[in-house]
C-alpha cells in the first residue's frame, strides 16, 4: 500500500456509503451504533452495505465476519484491518 | 417498450443495483400508468426483486405492485384458495427456485436420484395447476442454474444420478412440461447466469447470510430478464428488424465493389455476414419481419438478393425494400406505412453511427441497438439484448412474411382499378366468422397481445383468461374472423369479445390486424354483433373506447355505425350505444364462409 488509510478517513469514506444506502445526508455514525438505531437497516440493506463496503474498499469479508458485526466500531476496525 | 429496449442496449449504467433500488425509492406513485401485479414466491429471499421490478417496470412505462409470498411457503399460498395470494388477484406469479435450495433438497433425499427428479418436477407441475385452477394469472417458473460443483467431473453426464446431471434433466423438464401449460412460462435463470459466468453469478456467503441467490451484481439481470417476458405479454415486443445492407448485411459497398467484390462467403471475411444473415433468416421464419433501408441505387441494392450465390437472405425473406438516396428516417416513416405497425415494434440495424443516432432522434420510438465495429461481434452484440422475446408462436406466425408480400401485390393491383370499391368487389373476400376454439385460442391470444392501432379497449388478455372467457357459456359471445380472398389466406385477423349485461350486448374487445384495413371487415363483424344480439332478444349494443398513445384510429369506430356517446370519462373513454331497431347495416364486400355457431351463448 503506497497510502495508509485511517480510521478516521474509513469513516468519512463509510459515512458516504451509508448516507447513500439510507438515504438520509445528515446520518453520522458513532462506534456504537447498532442496525436497529438506523432507519431502514434491515437484512436487505445490510446486504447491500457490505457489498458497497466491499466494492469501495477493495477487500472481500468471509460470511464469518460479517456474522460477528455487532456495530459499527467493529465493522471499522474489520475494513481497516482488511486494508492494511 | 423502447424505454425497457434502450435500457438494455445500454446495459452497465442502466442495471446497477444500488442506482436502481434508488431510483425505485424515488419513484413517486403515477397513477395514469398501466399497473402490473406480480406475485413473488419463492425458495430464496424475494425481496430483493421488489424495488428491482418496480423500477425497470416503472421505466418501460408501468406501475408495478408486487406481493411477497411467506418464505419456502409456495405450497401453502398455492392450495388455500383464500390465501393472500389470491386476495391480491395477480396478473403474473412469479415462482423462484434457487438451485442453491435444491442443492440441499437433493443432499437430504431420501430415495434415489431418479425418484427425487420425478418428484421435483411433479410438485412444480402441481402447483402450476393449482394456480391456474384459482387464478389467470401468468406463471413463470425459473429453471435452475447448474451448479458449480461436478462430483464426478466431466463424468457427471454418464451419471444420471448427480446433482449436475439431476439439475440439467430437470430444467429439460420443466421446458417440456411447460409446452403443455398454455400460462405457464420458463424464466430461464440458467441462461442468465450461464451468459453472466456461474462462477461470478453465484455468491455463496448472501445464500447463507439471507438465501438471495446470486451476487447482488447480478439480481437486476434477473429482475429483467422476468420483466422481458411481462413486457411481451403486454404486447411489448419486436415485429420487424430494419437492415442497412452495406457492412451490415454484407462486407463493403456493393455500389463500389460490385456482386463479385462484396465480403459474403461462408468461409474467410465474409463468414460474420453470412452468419447474422443466417440468424435473420430464422427470425424470419419465425414471424418477424425483415425490412432493407438502405442509401443505394435500388438496381444496385438488390443485385446480390437476385444474383449472389452465398446471400442467404432472398427477396421472399424482405417485407419492404427501400433503396434510395433520401434520409433514413425518412425512408423508416415508408416502411411503417407499408407494413403497417408502430415505431416502437421496429429493430433499426445499421453498422453507420451517424445513421444510428439519425434514427435515435428523429425517430425515438425505434430501438437502435449500438452494433460493435468489428462485424464478428455483430450477432453476440444483438444476441446479447435479447429484442426478441416474445409471448407467443403461432401458425400465422410462419406465413406472415408471406402474407405481407401478398398484400404489396394486392396494393399494387389495387392502383389497376378505378375505383376502391370495384377493387374490393374483385378480390372475392370471404369470412369465416365463429366462437372460440381451443385450436384457435393461441392465435385469439397472440393477436390480443400484439394488436395495437385497432384495438378500441387494448386489454391485454392471457391466453389463460381467454379460455375462461371461451368457457364461460351464459355471458360471453366471443368471437374470430378469418379472412381469405383470390390472392391468398389472410389468417385469424379480428377478435370480437361481446357480454350480455341485462338488455345489452356490450362489446368488451374489438381488434384487427392492421393488414385486413379498409376491406371492410369491421362493417361486416358489427352487422354480425348486431345480428347475435337480435337473435339473443336484446334490445341494444354498447360499446367503449379506451384511448392508448396508438389507437387514434378507432377512435371514431362507434360513431360512424351511428352509436352515440353515453359517457365520457376524464381519461379519455367513451362509452357509447346503439339500439338495434336503429342500426343501418352498413355496406361490406366480404361474404361469409360459415354461419357462425351460437351454440357458445344462451345455452
Amino acid at each position: 500500500m503506497t497510502t495508509q488509510i485511517n480510521s478516521e478517513q474509513i469513516k468519512t469514506e463509510l459515512t458516504g456509503i451509508f448516507r447513500k444506502i439510507f438515504d438520509d445526508p445528515l446520518l453520522t455514525l458513532r462506534d456504537d451504533m447498532t442496525a436497529a438505531e438506523v432507519e431502514g437497516w434491515d437484512s436487505l440493506s445490510h446486504i447491500t452495505l457490505i457489498v458497497s463496503i466491499e466494492r469501495s474498499f477493495r477487500i472481500k469479508l468471509t460470511l464469518a465476519e460479517i456474522q460477528r458485526l455487532h456495530d459499527v466500531g467493529q465493522l471499522i476496525r474489520l475494513i481497516h484491518q482488511k486494508v492494511q | 417498450m423502447n424505454s425497457d429496449l434502450r435500457m438494455q442496449t445500454d446495459t452497465s449504467s442502466n442495471l446497477d443495483y444500488c442506482s436502481l433500488i434508488s431510483e425505485a425509492k424515488h419513484a413517486g406513485a403515477d397513477p395514469t400508468l398501466a399497473e402490473i401485479r406480480i406475485a413473488l414466491l419463492g425458495d430464496a429471499a424475494t425481496q430483493q426483486f421488489v424495488p428491482l421490478l418496480k423500477a425497470l417496470l416503472r421505466r418501460a412505462g408501468f406501475n408495478a405492485v408486487v406481493y411477497e409470498g411467506p418464505f419456502a411457503g409456495i405450497e401453502l399460498e398455492v392450495y388455500d384458495a383464500e390465501s393472500p395470494l389470491y386476495r391480491f388477484r395477480p396478473d403474473c406469479v412469479a415462482l423462484l427456485n434457487a438451485s442453491q435450495a435444491l442443492r440441499i433438497q437433493y443432499y437430504a433425499r431420501s430415495g434415489t436420484a431418479a425418484e427425487f427428479l420425478h418428484g421435483t418436477v411433479e410438485r412444480m407441475e402441481r402447483i402450476w395447476s393449482a394456480i391456474q385452477a384459482r387464478s389467470t394469472a401468468l406463471i413463470l417458473q425459473s429453471n435452475f442454474v447448474l451448479p458449480l460443483e461436478r462430483l464426478f467431473g466431466n463424468y457427471d453426464h454418464k451419471v444420471a444420478d448427480s446433482l449436475y446431471s439431476v439439475t440439467a434433466a430437470l430444467n429439460t423438464q420443466i421446458a417440456e412440461r411447460s409446452r403443455s401449460h398454455a400460462g405457464v412460462v420458463v424464466n430461464d435463470i440458467e441462461a442468465v447466469a450461464s451468459w453472466v459466468g456461474r462462477r461470478t453469478w453465484f455468491d455463496e456467503r448472501l445464500w447463507f447470510l439471507a438465501k438471495t441467490f446470486c451476487a447482488l451484481d447480478h439480481l437486476p439481470l434477473a429482475a429483467q430478464n422476468m420483466v422481458q417476458i411481462v413486457l411481451a405479454n403486454r404486447g411489448r415486443v419486436v415485429k420487424c428488424v430494419i437492415l442497412d445492407l452495406d457492412n451490415t448485411l454484407w462486407g463493403g459497398v456493393i455500389g463500389d465493389d460490385g456482386v463479385n467484390g462484396i465480403k459474403l462467403s461462408s468461409h474467410g471475411d465474409g463468414e460474420p455476414f453470412h452468419l447474422l444473415q443466417s440468424f435473420l433468416r430464422e427470425l424470419s421464419r419465425r414471424g418477424i419481419l425483415l425490412a432493407v433501408c438502405s442509401k443505394n441505387d435500388s438496381n444496385n441494392a438488390m443485385e446480390p438478393f437476385l444474383n449472389h450465390p452465398e446471400m442467404v437472405l432472398k427477396l421472399e425473406h424482405i417485407a419492404a425494400f427501400v433503396a434510395n438516396w433520401d434520409d433514413k428516417a425518412q425512408n423508416i416513416r415508408r416502411i411503417r406505412e407499408t407494413l403497417n405497425i408502430g415505431f416502437d415494434s421496429m429493430v433499426f440495424l445499421d453498422d453507420n453511427p451517424f445513421e444510428r443516432n439519425l434514427v435515435r432522434e428523429l425517430l425515438p420510438g425505434v430501438v437502435v441497438p449500438e452494433l460493435p465495429e468489428d462485424p464478428s461481434e455483430y450477432l453476440a452484440a444483438i444476441a446479447s439484448l435479447n429484442l426478441f422475446e416474445t409471448a407467443s408462436f403461432s401458425a400465422e406466425d410462419l406465413k406472415r412474411t408471406e402474407m405481407y408480400r401478398v398484400e404489396a401485390e394486392r396494393r399494387q393491383e389495387q392502383s389497376s382499378y378505378a375505383t376502391v370499391e370495384e377493387f374490393l368487389n374483385s378480390l372475392d373476400m370471404r369470412i369465416t366468422v365463429e366462437p372460440w376454439d381451443d385450436f384457435h385460442l393461441p392465435r385469439v391470444a397472440q393477436l390480443i397481445q400484439r394488436s395495437n392501432q385497432f384495438n378500441l379497449t387494448t386489454r391485454r388478455l392471457s391466453e389463460t383468461q381467454c379460455r375462461a372467457m371461451m368457457q364461460d357459456a351464459t355471458g360471453w359471445l366471443p368471437i374470430y374472423a378469418k379472412l381469405t380472398d383470390r390472392l391468398g389466406d389472410h389468417g385469424l385477423i379480428s377478435v370480437v369479445a361481446c357480454e350480455v349485461i341485462g338488455s345489452d350486448l356490450a362489446i368488451r374487445d374489438w381488434l384487427m390486424s392492421c393488414r385486413v384495413l379498409a376491406r371492410t371487415v369491421e362493417q361486416f363483424l358489427m352487422a354480425h354483433v348486431f345480428d347475435c344480439a337480435r337473435r339473443l332478444g336484446l334490445s341494444r349494443v354498447t360499446g367503449e373506447y379506451v384511448p392508448t398513445a396508438k389507437n387514434a384510429m378507432v377512435r371514431d369506430f362507434f360513431a360512424q355505425f351511428g352509436f352515440q356517446t353515453i359517457s365520457e370519462e376524464s381519461n379519455g373513454r367513451t362509452l357509447w350505444a346503439l339500439s338495434l331497431e336503429k342500426f343501418q347495416p352498413p355496406a361490406t364486400y366480404i361474404r361469409q364462409t360459415q354461419h357462425a355457431d351460437l351454440a357458445a351463448i344462451g345455452s
